[in-house]
């Protein structure tokens, strides 16, 4: 008979290979119909499994480092990635996730990392499902009643262009086309730096809107230098977590990067078979309905209401 | 001299007392260790013995006995539930499995000591204004849930008596989350009320093979470790890439 358990001896517990493997297939198979990287349901489903927090956060990290190496090198090949614009993200990534790494670590010996991470989901989960869903709901409603809504876009986007143009040190960005101060993208870098290393994602479904909406970079280059940034910063990660709080479990990424990346090719041809906007809905509500669940665990009265301190 | 005498006298009945006791409970662990290795998914340990007849058998695999920070789960501004105050338990074993020739319940003072509720209530709690009435059964939960506390009264088979022995045999199930460590093996006899004989062996568990490997590279060279976890992975994902001829979902 075949072994259906492996012993992990980071998260110190055995686990089902079949049930990782499958778990690593649904999201690689999401992930690539949704064309997102799936981290933000990976940490939730093994935390279900019962992979302590901050071992399933800081082992999806390490995933995403093997699912982002080869979608990288071809959008290099391609040219649709803005190198500048990447290092500059990136440089802010690497501050933001060595900080987010010793904020992890901080809360463990408090005994509220876990808490930290729930709070951060929620929050995060909420706020990108809730403008998807509204979004494409308008998208559809504009596919009918075209034209009512865009001058106010047009004021918002004003002031914020008149804000970025007051930066000092602009410069221009040929690949994307566009011209502004380094300082924005560091930022920015900084603040989704320090959300991935909390949450174990690649930070790539909050970095996708940054570069979209604040950047205003064109989308074929938003999606290459997505992935250069995130593999970059969740080498940091990986390499910040192991050293810091020994929380990377190298053996159960293994497992998670062949499953989705099988299920991601499956995910994605499967995707070109489906309409858009109501991709985007269902996308959003798979999100919502995993804020819903945390969400649920932070306002329910605890099955135990006792918890180790100090990590698991 | 006399009273030297007596004292001599009544070490010798001590010894003998001693003697006796050991004797009266022999037994036999089927493995002194716990080699846990790729396929560790728990263990079952064959424990078989005699005791005198007519006694109950109470069989327990016992860990360390430390203690334990936790933190007690409240309300945030009356709405989240978060880790609030820090408490100690001390005089705590980290694992506690008890298994029984018969219910442990309704066995006497003596015979309920040995099971879980007489380990959990030599529990000592920090600080002492904490609300013990509250706070074992969580952590009785707790650590059951864990599959680290576990009391099975009818666990423990008894094969058929001769000479005034009593064979029995248990297996005893280890849960996956084991921690590497020593353990203790403890065997007692229970015979109207009173323990009439108890032995103990020591048993140790340990990572070997892969679980070994990586668990060393991890706690003790983790920056290599780190370094290496994401090259291999870079290196898993390419493979994929190739086969696959992807660009990648991520």
């Amino acid at each position: 008979m075949i072994p259906m358990e492996f012993y992990l001896p980071i998260a110190g517990n055995s686990v089902n290979v079949v049930a990782v493997f499958g778990m690593g297939g649904v999201v690689g198979l999401l992930s690539g119909i949704f064309g997102v990287g799936g981290g933000f349901l990976m940490t939730p489903l093994l935390i279900m499994i019962g992979i302590p927090p901050t071992v399933a956060a800081a082992s999806d990290s390490n995933q995403i480092v093997g699912a982002s190496t080869s979608g990288t090198l071809a959008h290099l090949r391609l040219g649709n990635v803005d190198v500048k614009m990447g290092l500059l993200l990136l440089v802010g990534g690497v501050v933001g996730s060595t900080g987010g790494v010793y904020i992890i670590r901080m809360l463990r010996a408090m005994g509220n990392a876990d808490f930290l991470i729930n709070v951060t989901y929620v929050l995060m989960l909420g706020f990108i499902g809730g403008y998807m869903f509204i979004e494409s709901l308008q998208a559809m409603r504009k596919a009918k009643a075209p034209a009512k809504s865009v001058p106010q876009e047009h004021k918002k986007a004003s002031a914020f262009a008149r804000f970025q143009a007051s930066l000092p040190w602009q410069m221009d960005f040929a690949r994307s086309g566009v011209r502004m101060s380094p300082v924005m993208p560091l930022v920015l870098g900084v603040f989704v730096g320090i959300l991935s290393a909390i949450m174990g994602v690649g930070g790539g479904f909050i970095m996708v809107p940054v570069m979209v909406y604040l950047l205003r970079m064109p989308m074929h280059v938003v999606v290459g230098t997505g992935l250069f940034q995130m593999l970059f910063t969740c080498i940091n990660a990986t390499v910040m977590q192991a050293t810091v709080n020994h929380t990377v479990d190298f053996m159960l990424a293994l497992l998670l990067l062949l499953g989705s990346s099988i299920g991601a090719q499956i995910g994605v041809k499967a995707g070109k078979k489906l309409n858009g906007e109501q991709l985007k809905i269902l996308l959003a509500s798979l999100v919502l309905i995993v804020m819903f669940k945390i969400l649920y665990q932070l306002l329910a009265t605890p099955d135990i209401l006792l918890a180790y301190a100090g990590g698991h | 001299m006399k009273r030297i005498l007596l004292f001599l006298l009544g070490l010798a009945f001590l010894a003998n007392a001693a003697g006796i006791q050991a004797a009266d409970v022999d037994f036999t662990v089927g493995q002194s260790t716990v080699d846990m290795d790729l396929f560790y998914n728990g263990a079952s340990i064959p424990v078989t013995g005699a005791v005198p007849e007519g006694a109950l058998v109470v069989v327990r695999f016992i860990g360390k006995i430390g203690e334990v920070s936790m933190k007690q789960k409240g309300k945030a501004m009356g709405l989240l539930w978060m880790n609030m105050n820090t408490l100690h338990f001390s005089h705590m074993p980290a694992i506690c499995l008890v298994e029984a020739s018969a219910p442990l319940a309704g066995t006497g003072q003596v015979g309920e000591k040995l099971g879980l509720a007489g380990v959990t209530d030599s529990i000592v709690i920090e600080p002492a204004s904490a609300d013990r009435q509250m706070l074992l059964p969580e952590i009785l939960k707790l650590k059951k849930s864990e599959g680290l506390y576990r009391e099975d009264g009818g666990a423990v088979k008894l094969e058929s008596a001769k000479d005034g022995r009593q064979a029995f045999s248990a297996s005893v199930r280890l849960p996956s989350r084991l921690t590497p460590g020593e353990y203790s093996i403890e065997v007692f006899a229970v015979k109207d009320g009173e323990i009439v004989g108890q032995s103990v062996k020591p048993i140790a568990a340990r990572l070997v093979g892969v679980p070994a490997f990586i668990a060393n590279l991890a706690f003790n060279h983790g920056l290599w470790y780190g370094i290496l976890a994401s090259l291999i992975s870079m290196l898993a994902g390419l493979a994929v890439g190739l086969i696959f001829g992807s660009k990648g979902a991520h």
